[in-house]
Formats: C-alpha cells, sequence, structure tokens
C-alpha cells in the first residue's frame, strides 16, 4: 500500500461523504404524509342510470330563479298579450270536417294539397290502374288529378242521384281515423255510416244479425208513421241503395256482399287496389286522412244537396220515386197476401 | 267467375235481368241512375303519359336586340322499349331535379332544417315571384334556391348553370346571414326587456357530461389505489397480500363441491 497516495486519494471521497447539507431544508415545512391508505376492494365502474341523470339535470336551472322568470313571464305576458300580431290565414286541419267542400268547388289545387296524387310504391301496383296513373315520382306513382276529379264529381252526382230518389246511403270507413268524416258524410246525406268493423253477412243473412234492428216508416217529408209500425215486424232487415267505402282493400267482403245483393258502391282505389271491386272507382290516395275526409265531405255534400232537392219536391207534393202505398205495406212480405187472408182460406 | 270479376260493374244489367225474370217484383231506385251515369270502363289499357324532360333558355342571336326563347328536348332513348313495358307509367321528370340534386349535395346540413310540407289550398305558387329569391309565407331553403336558379336559366340570356347557381347560392347565404343576425339580435332586446331563457340543450348535455365525467373520477381513484396497493403487496405488505387471496381460497374449496 503506498501510504504516500492513501490522503490525495481516499481524502477526496472523505470529504465528499462530509458535504454540508442543504441549507433550504430547514427553511421549509414538514412533508405531507398521506395518511395510511385504506384497503379498498376492487369495484367495477358503477352503471350509469339514464333516469337518475335526468332527474340530475333538472335542478341546473335551481327552482326558486325559476319560479321568479316564470312569474316574471306571466306579468309580461298579461302585460303585452295584446301587442303584436295575429295569425289571419292558418291551415285549420278541420275545416274539412266542419265545412266540406261542395263537389262544384274541386279543383285540382284542391285535391293536390289534399294528398290524393300519392299512390303506393311502384312495385305494389294493380296494373288495372293504370290509366289512372300519371307517371312514376321517386318510386312512388303519381295518381293522374284530372282523373281524380272527373271520377270524383261523377260519384259525388251518382250520390246527389241516389238521395234525391231516398235512397238509404252507407257510408264505410273502417280505418283509424276515418270515423268523423264517415259520420259527418253521413250526417250531412242523412245516410248511415260504419266505422268499426262490417260484420260478414249483414247482408247476406241479415235477418240473423240485423233482424233485431229498427226500421220506420215516413212520409215523404221523412215524418215518421208510426201506425205502420206492426206492420215491419217480420219484414226482411232494409238494404242499402248505395254504399260508399273510403277502404276497399279492408272491406272485401263488404264490396262481395253487395255484389251478391247487386247494390251499386263507391270506392276510393289506391293503386294497389282492384278497380274493378267497385261500380264507381274514385282513383285517390286512401291512407291520407286528409284525401279520405275531403271525398267523404265531397261526398256527403253531394248527398246533401240531394236530399234538398227531395225535400223540395215533397213539400210541393211530389216525388222523384214510386212511393209504396199503405196496402203494400200492409201485405205479407213472404206470400204478398193481405194479412189474414191466409187463415180465411184455411177456415174455407 | 274467371279473370275478371265484373259483378259490380253489371249492377244494372243485374237488375233488369232480375226484374224481367220475375225474381224482384220491383226494380230498385237507383236504376235509372245507374243508366244515366254509367260506371267508366276500367281495365282497359291506355297508353300513359309519355312525360319528357324539357328545358327553356333565352339565347342572344347575332343581329337582333331581342333574345330568342330555346326549348331544348332531352334526347329520346335509342334503344326502342320493350313491347311488355308500353303500357307501363313513364318516370316524372323535371329540371329542377338534377338542380336540387347538387344544390343538397353541396349542403347536405339544409335537410335537416325543418320545412314545412302542408298547404292549405294548394296554390301558394301563385303568391311565388322568383325574380328575388324571398318569397312572402315562404320560409327560405334549399328549394328558394333551386327555384331561383331555375327563374335564371330560363329568363336570363345566355346563363350556364354554374352561374345561375353561383347568383342564387350567393343571394342565399347574404339573406341566411342576415337571418342570423336578425336571431341574435332579437334575442338580445328579449333579454334586454326581461326575458329569461332556461339552459339550452347543449348546456344540458354538457352538464350530463360533466356528471359522468366526475362519477368516473371517483371510480378511477379507488381503482389506482387498488393498483397501488396491488404493488405495495408484492413489494413487502404481505397481510394485504393474504387479505386479497382469502376470497380466491373460498372460490377454490366451492368448485369441487359444485362438481360433485
Amino acid at each position: 500500500m503506498i501510504v504516500r497516495q492513501l490522503a490525495a486519494r481516499q481524502g477526496r471521497q472523505f470529504l465528499a461523504l462530509r458535504r454540508t447539507p442543504v441549507a433550504s431544508r430547514f427553511f421549509s415545512s414538514e412533508i405531507p404524509t398521506p395518511p395510511p391508505m385504506e384497503p379498498v376492494v376492487d369495484t367495477p365502474l358503477p352503471e350509469a342510470e339514464p333516469e337518475k341523470i335526468i332527474e340530475e339535470i333538472v335542478p341546473v336551472a335551481p327552482a326558486e330563479p325559476g319560479q321568479a322568470s316564470w312569474k316574471k313571464e306571466a306579468t309580461h305576458r298579461h302585460r303585452f298579450n295584446r301587442m303584436g300580431t295575429s295569425m289571419k290565414v292558418a291551415y285549420n286541419p278541420d275545416s274539412l270536417l266542419q265545412n266540406p267542400p261542395k263537389p262544384s268547388d274541386i279543383t285540382l289545387e284542391l285535391l293536390l294539397a289534399s294528398q290524393t296524387h300519392l299512390g303506393h310504391s311502384t312495385s305494389r301496383w294493380n296494373p288495372q290502374n293504370s290509366r289512372y296513373i300519371f307517371g312514376i315520382r321517386e318510386g312512388v306513382h303519381i295518381i293522374s288529378l284530372d282523373v281524380t276529379a272527373a271520377y270524383l264529381r261523377r260519384a259525388a252526382k251518382v250520390v246527389e242521384e241516389v238521395a234525391a230518389r231516398g235512397g238509404l246511403i252507407l257510408f264505410a270507413g273502417t280505418r283509424k281515423g276515418q270515423k268523423q268524416s264517415v259520420v259527418r258524410a253521413a250526417e250531412l246525406a242523412r245516410g248511415y255510416h260504419l266505422f268499426e268493423r262490417w260484420i260478414p253477412g249483414s247482408l247476406t243473412n241479415g235477418q240473423q244479425i240485423l233482424g233485431h234492428c229498427e226500421t220506420k216508416v215516413v212520409n215523404a217529408l221523412d215524418e215518421e208513421l208510426p201506425d205502420f209500425k206492426a206492420d215491419l215486424a217480420d219484414r226482411p232487415p232494409l238494404k242499402p241503395d248505395l254504399v260508399v267505402c273510403l277502404n276497399p282493400l279492408e272491406n272485401v267482403v263488404l264490396l262481395h256482399e253487395c255484389g251478391l245483393n247487386n247494390v251499386p258502391t263507391i270506392g276510393i282505389i289506391d293503386t294497389d287496389a282492384d278497380p274493378t271491386r267497385v261500380t264507381y272507382p274514385i282513383p285517390s290516395n286512401d291512407d291520407s286522412l286528409r284525401a279520405t275526409t275531403l271525398i267523404a265531405g265531397i261526398l256527403g255534400r253531394a248527398g246533401e244537396a240531394g236530399q234538398e232537392r227531395r225535400m223540395a219536391m215533397a213539400k210541393e207534393g211530389k216525388t222523384t220515386y214510386e212511393p209504396i202505398t199503405a196496402q203494400a205495406l200492409r201485405l205479407d212480405p213472404f206470400t204478398g197476401t193481405a194479412p189474414g187472408s191466409e187463415q180465411a182460406k184455411k177456415q174455407n | 267467375m274467371g279473370k275478371y270479376n265484373f259483378t259490380a260493374l253489371r249492377v244494372r244489367q243485374t237488375a233488369l235481368s232480375q226484374f224481367a225474370s220475375g225474381k224482384t217484383s220491383k226494380l230498385p231506385q237507383w236504376v235509372d241512375v245507374v243508366s244515366e251515369i254509367p260506371p267508366a270502363e276500367t281495365i282497359t289499357r291506355t297508353r300513359p303519359f309519355q312525360h319528357q324532360l324539357v328545358r327553356q333558355r333565352l339565347k342572344t342571336v347575332e343581329g337582333s336586340s331581342k333574345p330568342r326563347v330555346v326549348f331544348e328536348v332531352q334526347e329520346k332513348r335509342i334503344k326502342p322499349k320493350k313491347a311488355s313495358r308500353l303500357f307501363q307509367p313513364v318516370e316524372i321528370k323535371y329540371e329542377e331535379d338534377q338542380l336540387r340534386r347538387e344544390f343538397f349535395r353541396d349542403h347536405p346540413w339544409e335537410l335537416a332544417r325543418p320545412r314545412v310540407l302542408l298547404e292549405s289550398t294548394g296554390k301558394d305558387f301563385e303568391n311565388y315571384d322568383w325574380s328575388r329569391i324571398q318569397q312572402p309565407g315562404k320560409r327560405l331553403d334549399g328549394e328558394s334556391v333551386v327555384q331561383r336558379q331555375l327563374y335564371l336559366l330560363n329568363t336570363v340570356p345566355n346563363m350556364t348553370k354554374s352561374e345561375a347557381y353561383d347568383q342564387a347560392r350567393q343571394e342565399f347565404y347574404r339573406l341566411r346571414l342576415k337571418e342570423d343576425i336578425e336571431r341574435r339580435v332579437a334575442a338580445e332586446e328579449a333579454e334586454a326587456t326581461g326575458a329569461t331563457f332556461g339552459p339550452r340543450h347543449l348546456d344540458m348535455g354538457m352538464e350530463g357530461e360533466n356528471q359522468q365525467f366526475e362519477r368516473w373520477k371517483k371510480w378511477a381513484q379507488q381503482a389506482a389505489q387498488i393498483i397501488e396497493q396491488r404493488k405495495a403487496a408484492l413489494s413487502g405488505a404481505p397481510e394485504i397480500m393474504e387479505e386479497q387471496a382469502v376470497p380466491l381460497e373460498e372460490t377454490e374449496e366451492e368448485a369441487p363441491a359444485a362438481a360433485a
């Protein structure tokens, strides 16, 4: 070991060991030691509850300021309510129901605005309707508006004439939402309405299904004649003289029974319906309530005009039809003889 | 019955023959009505409407001061139509279709704006004059641009499609900017006169997001602490390790019991 170099070599290391501590250490505060950690059990991320979040979001606007602002708004409304603009011409969806147009008011614009031109997808068409179709637009058949107008006028004329001859008119629309329009049309035309399911057999098996229904005898002025009540006891139920069907697709049975009983029919024929099922087709959209309401309203108005004509003639003592005589009413409906004559024959 | 059922169309003939044969004693009231107003023929096929695209343009002619109206008809297809498609309806085409497609391709968010499709009379077009882009009773939208562009193409001499598009578009952008400013000013005015608007949808969404984040932060702190604990256990805190090992042993004991 070389002693001479000991101090030179190890002395440096020795000095380095005994370095003075940093002065700043004395001025700093004590290191904050974290509290002993509590052992926690591994838990999954709690599931978000959407209902709760909404509840939590709502109080973002605190209840009291909200109330205050509401009060403020209410006072403002009260103060300035009469100021500002007012809507004069606004679309009223019920106007077609309350005040339906007359057949003379049919215009192509009205039909267009009522969406009668929209047919079905081209793949669902019935080729028998090709003559009513104007063209294809965005994969949908467009029904020709002038054809719709012409056929609608023709159907309205039929309804008017049948009403003027005192015929019974049945309006049937069994789709959801057609109830009001069907009832309104029947009310105008003084006809009958059907807005629920057509009970199959109501025409072909009417004695069983409608036998208990009430009938009455009226004079030319539509006043009831109660004297004939007893004569109606074993008469078959009445059959309509005209059936207006707003949705022939769902009422195939009704139309079939009308065919069997030889009753003329009017129906709204969409591009997927069969036009030969009805006597007077009206090519139009049958899925739009606005379109069916318009058509029912126009036909109702036509019936109203016919009824008015009939009543005006009745007041003058004339009828457009051959009235049934009291004697014919009294005859037995099955044998065509006077009541009691059968017994008289037997006694003889 | 055959392919077709004409019962409904032949109600009058049936009624007459029933009366003639004595099945019914009286003719129904509607017989003369149906004879006066006969049902239309239904299933005869007619040639459908042949729609053709017609373009109207104004072109200046050399030597005359008045521009000339030129109608261009879309060229007919060279391939003849199949005989089976002769009676099928034809696609309806308008010049606007192309313009509309281009506008909405360039401005897809215009389709997200609410639009009024309802018309009470169907005669709204009578009030429109496309010599200017704004119309009374019609909200400014993509359709306005399309109609204005078509008007320019039809009435301005030597107008090209892109020029008309640019002009209509610029008018549209200017009005949209104006609308934005009007809306902002209206809101400011309303606030100045005492209106209070509640939190907006965006604010409510941000609030929900913040709450969700806070919830996650709490969970994340806990999870981080667990990881720390595990590390600590590995490096020399055996009691924590033992605590965590207990449930593991239990499951091992249960497993054979379940198998048995």
